[in-house]
């Protein structure tokens, strides 16, 4: 299975290709209906449940520009599905052409661990980590723009910024620890 | 002992000791029922009377007082049917006290079994206040060990939620100890730390700091003797191997009021733990509203409870304000110490009475109320209360991270009007007091960082405006990191409210400096009631670093959005605040904007926003030229030369960009080519940006000119623009001479300078 | 009325779901009209008891009446309570072309010989099913009204389905059902669930049904689904492939609604990294139970989610297949439960 590679194609004029991989195949299907509304360029939307892609789409599909693991932090089959599907990314996209984006975040019966865990894959591969709130038509319009917003920049629609510039801006350090008081 | 009364006194078969004294041993199963004939006599005529006449009645014949051992619970339709009727009064109009103290005593002596107290407990909704007594036994019964572990819990979330409905809490502290030693059962020791917080109490406002053990005792008598105090510090501070939040609270309240016999250091922002739901609050809340007369007493709450419950899936019982008086509370009567009567704030309804009364205030057990009332901030503001602020802090934590950072599964609250109104109410006590709570800054460090940029997004970031200095080691962990992040993946929108907000940030900071700073002490210390101590120094870093965090948003931002007008607006707004910071706030410190500032700026092709750079340009030549004279005053402060270096040259190049028409020349920071320049093909490169040409004036220009032509009937001619000309650049005497051989440009340029100031 | 009659007709209208009260009693047609409009069904049910008992005793009605009400509620409702099927086996010549009459007689008299007294009370539905209400007794008391038996068989086939019945009484029901309906043996079906009708669709076929085809449909044309041609799914293929397959174990249409299925796992214990589990002699017994609203709706839906591996392997497709939702899985492959499952009162 080969790699998805980040320049092994062409670009087309005026046109933006994210990839959105989720294992439990929702929060995409909304996602995609509200990115194709965009209307300063074209947006394309290619989904799935996990990587690697298969081989007979390799010819048909175009250049990603972004590709973005969404993790339901409710579920670990997600998180765990999106680390293996991981690995099967070419490191070239690790220059700020990934993002995760994250939902259920303030979900009380979501453990600590898993969420670090999360900051802790994404501060280490460089990527920038979004929350959402895939609940309300708000909070999907929301997560539409910030994607729209770090696409842009990916597909190189921004005059003077790159995909890695805009990694460095938003990249985490360690995750933070609130809980621990040192502030006094 | 009080005339109209009747003791009854019911004795259940194979208890240990048959005795008649109507005392609450423990070991005597027996029933005491006090029925005040008082209160049935002067309300007779009342239909709801005579129902309770017949409650009483069947409720007293309900429950036997020789019960069988073994009667049957299930399929007992008496007890069933008794039961419904208690709870359909108990749902309607809520039990009154007498009966509360027969059910409460029935259920927790597990006359009928175990299944049958939590019901019971379920349905005691008191009408008008809860007997002492009743909960003061029903704690013995809770001693006795026979209840089920979670029906123990529901007994003490009742006296939670009930805490403020009980008459008296003399004999509740009375037994502070008994109700201590539970603290060691694991399933019950947050809702008991709960408890004792709320019982913990001061006896008079002033603080503990200068205590002595004969005294201390005087005035803590709950504390009957000082080793027991002693024991209790001690088994907490033991118990805190996992630095459990609830053992913690109880422990800083302590350390407020005897802070020599807390050890420990308590950080002052500590995690949340879900604590506890009340099964009760929304029905309560019912019968309150029902009963009427009482919850209007209230002082001057600015809002009313919506009583929505029966359309909301999701109770956000955690959200309401307490009503400020909702009973009357009875004065304590049996505390020896206090010579002074002490009024409780709910009493008190005009300032006048607040001012009256300043010094023998009682806070109401229940802080959250406060948060409605002007009243009750004016005083809380004055009076500078560490415990009570300390218990408000608590509940408000509580509620803010109950309600948005450990949701349910649900989670589609987030436009619901509750949780709207509760942040408004939030901000607007905020606002009141000028400054954020603790809890409130903690919750937002919190939610930043899983936040995701648009959920009540206005009130999130009135609420960030308002948190008080940070100090700089922390503000970029705690606050620049999550919005850096927040910021660069959202719309310009998002970009536009964090710059305005972190703009109001600042103000509020220089605002609180200015009011606190003492005029010439430059190593301050400043207190104020959120207990922040910080240095002048301390405080021009932390300045210094949002200044230069915004500038860089803004730098990069603006880059990114392709110089969005907007977000150039909020920017400048920012750096007007920074610009007067010396003269305005008495702050002495300059900070300039930064080259991705500037320049966007200057070739801007709005013409507000030239102007505007224009006006800030002049106030920062004022505060620097003020500053420079103070400096050879004093030798305290001192602007460093690099700071002039950079003004001096945003000047130069403003000036020649737009005056000297010495654009592109190689003195500036932008440095191209000629042969790129000429490359362009634009005519006279260098006058590009000058006042005449620069982009932004252009509708100026077209409308001074067509004021010239109509002036001078000539028809209009676009070329005739491009023949107005400034003479080659020499020097200012040439300049001037030449005006005015050129009359256009003379208009044009007296036109353009009364914009400026 | 005497007491044990009063709380027969207590407790039957405490169960008596409040929607269906009025039609109930409608149906039951033991009150006049007047009655029937002098109740007022917004009251709760201890006060509605008391009416009805009052309305009751002004017309002289007894314990038998009461019986029939509450056979006509279980009738209308169904699913309440834990059903339990059981399959007839080794027909005689005649058990296909058995008639109502004969049976409904051959079945009493059966019964009345095993046991006395008892209550028998025979009805027959719309739908060909044949309702038996049994209130046992013995010989110290008269038969409990409190704890009836009802039974549902239908005619001319081999199934039936029974509900509250303890271990004691079940060799006589057995006895009387393989005799009046004309088989020679009865059998547990490993069948049981909250709703009656979903455990009859199930065993009874009535659902809509996979047959095996050379060519599966494409499934593409179902789910035509009008998308943004700027939207493409990646693993549209393996996501179809999953759908069909657990469509071709669980059909595509709507399922009876199971509850529960239990599989009692009688094997040896395989895990290579664990040497001492798997150096006992002696099965690892486990049960596993997998509990839903809907069973086989959540069952078709992880496979074709991918929660489950497809092909649907045999351990759950085999629920609707074989008709049971309890399994006893020994090495050599689940078969037929040894031991039937004792039903539970």
């Amino acid at each position: 299975m080969a790699l998805l590679k980040p320049f092994s194609k062409l670009p087309c004029l005026n046109t933006a290709n994210i990839l959105l991989v989720e294992s439990e195949e929702q929060f995409q299907q909304s996602l995609a209906d509200t990115l194709v509304e965009e209307t300063a360029f074209t947006v394309n939307v290619r989904l799935a449940k996990s990587l690697p892609l298969p081989m007979e789409n390799e010819e048909s599909r175009p250049r990603i520009d972004l590709v973005v693991f969404i993790i339901n932090l409710t579920s670990e089959l997600s998180f765990q599905s999106a680390e293996v599907s991981l690995k099967n990314l070419d490191p070239g996209y690790f220059l700020g052409k990934v993002c995760f984006m994250v939902t259920n975040a303030r979900n009380a019966s979501v453990p600590t661990e898993r969420l670090d865990a999360v900051r802790k894959l994404a501060a280490s591969l460089h990527c920038p980590m979004l929350f959402a709130e895939d609940q309300t038509p708000d909070g999907v319009t929301n997560a539409t723009e910030r994607l729209l917003t770090i696409l842009k920049v990916a597909a190189g629609f921004v005059p003077m910024a790159t995909a890695l510039y805009l990694s460095n801006l938003t990249r985490r350090t360690a995750p933070p620890d609130i809980e621990q008081p040192s502030f006094d | 002992d009080r005339e109209n009364t009747i003791y009854i006194t019911l004795i259940s078969p194979g208890s240990g000791d048959r005795q008649n004294n109507g005392s609450s041993a423990v070991t005597s199963r027996s029933i005491n029922i006090r029925v005040n004939l008082n209160f049935l006599l002067c309300v007779s005529n009342c239909e709801y009377m005579n129902m309770f006449k017949n409650q009483i009645h069947t409720v007293m014949s309900a429950f036997p007082p020789v019960v069988e051992a073994g009667t049957p619970v299930h399929g007992n339709d008496e007890v069933e049917r008794h039961l419904v009727l208690v709870e359909k009064v108990a749902y309607s109009k809520g039990l009154p006290p007498e009966a509360i103290s027969v059910m409460l005593e029935f259920a927790m002596s597990l006359r009928m079994g175990t299944v049958l107290c939590a019901r019971v407990l379920r349905c005691l909704i008191p009408a008008t206040v809860v007997p002492q007594e009743a909960v003061v036994r029903a704690v013995v019964w809770l001693g006795v060990g026979k209840i089920p572990m979670s029906t123990q819990v529901l007994f003490i979330k009742w006296v939670l939620t009930m805490f403020d409905m009980i008459d008296g809490k003399d004999q509740l502290r009375a037994i502070y100890g008994f109700i201590f030693s539970f603290v060691t059962e694991e399933n019950l020791c947050p809702f008991i730390c709960h408890l004792l917080y709320l019982l913990t109490r001061k006896e008079s406002g002033k603080s503990f700091s200068h205590l002595r053990y004969g005294p201390f005792i005087q005035r803590f008598p709950q504390f009957y003797s000082y080793s027991l105090f002693l024991v209790f510090s001690s088994l907490l501070q033991a118990l805190l191997t996992g630095r459990q939040p609830f053992l913690m609270h109880l422990l800083s309240l302590y350390k407020v009021l005897c802070p020599e016999l807390v050890t420990l250091s308590i950080p002052s922002r500590m995690r949340w733990v879900r604590n506890h739901n009340s099964t009760w609050k929304s029905t309560l809340i019912g019968v309150q509203k029902r009963n009427g007369s009482q919850a209007a007493s209230s002082i001057g709450l600015a809002f009313t409870i919506k009583d929505k419950a029966s359309s909301r899936k999701r109770k956000h019982t955690h959200l309401q304000l307490p009503a400020l008086s909702s009973v009357v509370n009875k004065q304590p009567q049996s505390e020896p110490s206090s010579s002074r009567k002490l009024v409780p704030l709910v009493q008190l309804h005009s300032f006048a009475q607040l001012l009256e009364n300043m010094h023998h205030i009682e806070l109401p057990a229940q802080m959250g109320s406060l948060l409605g009332s002007s009243l009750a901030l004016q005083y809380l503001d004055f009076v500078q209360d560490e415990s009570a602020l300390l218990r408000l802090n608590f509940w408000l934590g509580y509620a803010l991270y109950e309600e948005f950072l450990f949701c349910g599964d649900g989670g589609g609250f987030q436009n619901s009007d509750e949780a709207l109104q509760f942040l408004n109410k939030l901000l607007s006590t905020e606002n009141f007091l000028q400054g954020g709570f603790t809890s409130s800054e903690a919750f937002l460090y919190k939610f930043l960082t899983v936040w995701d940029g648009s959920l009540l997004r206005p009130q999130i970031l009135a609420l960030l405006s308002n948190i008080p200095v940070v100090p700089s080691s922390q503000i970029g962990r705690l606050l620049f990191e999550p919005l850096m992040q927040l910021f660069f993946t959202s719309s310009v929108f998002f970009k536009c409210g964090l710059v305005e907000c972190l703009n109001s940030m600042l103000l509020k900071w220089l605002t609180w400096h200015s009011v606190y700073a003492l005029e010439d002490d430059l190593d301050i210390s400043l207190k104020s009631y959120t207990s922040i101590n910080m240095t002048l120094s301390g405080f021009k870093d932390s300045v210094m670093d949002l200044v230069h965090f915004v500038g860089q948003l803004a730098s990069v931002g603006l880059q990114l959005e392709g110089c969005h007008s907007l977000l150039l607006s909020f920017t400048l707004d920012f750096y007007e605040t920074v610009c007067d910071m010396f003269l305005k706030y008495g702050l002495p410190l300059v900070v300039m904007p930064p080259p991705g500032v500037f320049y966007p700026t200057l070739f801007a092709t709005d013409p507000i926003s030239v102007d505007r750079l224009a006006y800030i340009m002049y106030r920062y030549k004022v505060n620097l030229a003020s500053a420079k004279s103070q400096e050879k005053l004093t030798e305290a402060f001192h602007i460093s030369s690099q700071t002039f270096h950079e003004f001096n040259h945003y000047v130069v190049v403003m000036v020649n960009s737009l005056w000297n028409s010495r654009m592109f020349k190689p003195d500036m920071d932008l440095k191209l080519s000629e042969e790129l320049l000429l490359k362009s093909s634009v005519p006279q490169h260098w006058t590009s940006f000058d006042l005449i040409h620069h982009p932004a004036f252009m509708s100026y220009a077209i409308d001074f000119h067509q004021k010239v032509t109509f002036l001078h009937q000539k028809s209009y001619d676009a070329d005739i623009l491009t023949s107005i000309k400034l003479t080659p650049q020499s020097g200012p005497k040439e300049r001037f001479g030449d005006v005015t051989t050129f009359p256009s440009f003379f208009r044009l340029a007296t036109c353009l300078l009364q914009k400026h100031p | 009325m005497d007491d044990s009659t009063k709380r027969l007709l207590q407790r039957l209208i405490r169960r008596i779901p409040a929607q269906t009260l009025r039609t109930t009693l409608e149906k039951w047609g033991r009150l006049t009209a007047a009655q029937q409009r002098s109740m007022d069904f917004t009251q709760p049910k201890w006060a509605l008891s008391e009416k009805l008992l009052a309305i009751c005793e002004e017309n002289g009605l007894t314990a038998k009446h009461i019986t029939e009400l509450e056979m006509t509620n279980v009738i209308d409702n169904p699913n309440q309570g834990m059903w339990y099927a059981f399959q007839l086996m080794d027909p005689e010549d005649d058990a296909n072309s058995i008639e109502l009459t004969q049976f409904k007689e051959q079945f009493k008299s059966h019964l009345r010989e095993l046991v006395r007294p008892v209550s028998i009370k025979i009805k027959k539905h719309t739908d060909e099913a044949v309702w038996i209400r049994i209130a046992w007794g013995d010989s110290f008391s008269r038969p409990n009204h409190l704890k009836p038996t009802y039974v549902v068989h239908h005619l001319q086939t081999p199934y039936v389905f029974v509900t509250s019945l303890t271990s004691k009484q079940k060799p006589l029901l057995s006895q009387a059902l393989v005799l009046s309906a004309r088989y020679q043996a009865i059998k547990d079906a490993n069948l049981s669930g909250r709703k009656l009708t979903a455990i009859r669709d199930l065993l009874m076929r009535k659902y809509q049904q996979v047959f095996p085809t050379m060519y599966p449909s494409p499934l593409g044309e179902r789910n035509q689904v009008v998308s943004n041609p700027h939207i493409e799914k990646e693993q549209a293929e393996p996501a179809a492939n999953r759908l069909q397959m657990a469509c071709e174990a669980f059909g595509d249409g709507t399922l009876p609604q199971l509850q529960t299925v239990v599989y009692k796992l009688e094997t040896k214990f395989r895990d290579h990294t664990n040497k001492t589990m798997t150096e006992r002699e002696e099965p690892f017994s486990c049960v596993v139970k997998f509990a839903s609203t809907n069973l086989l709706e959540s069952l078709r839906h992880c496979a074709s989610s991918g929660i489950a591996s497809t092909p649907v392997t045999p351990l759950l497709s085999s629920i609707l297949q074989k008709g049971r939702n309890y399994f006893v899985i020994t090495d050599n492959g689940s078969g037929p439960s040894t031991q039937t499952r004792q039903p539970q009162t």
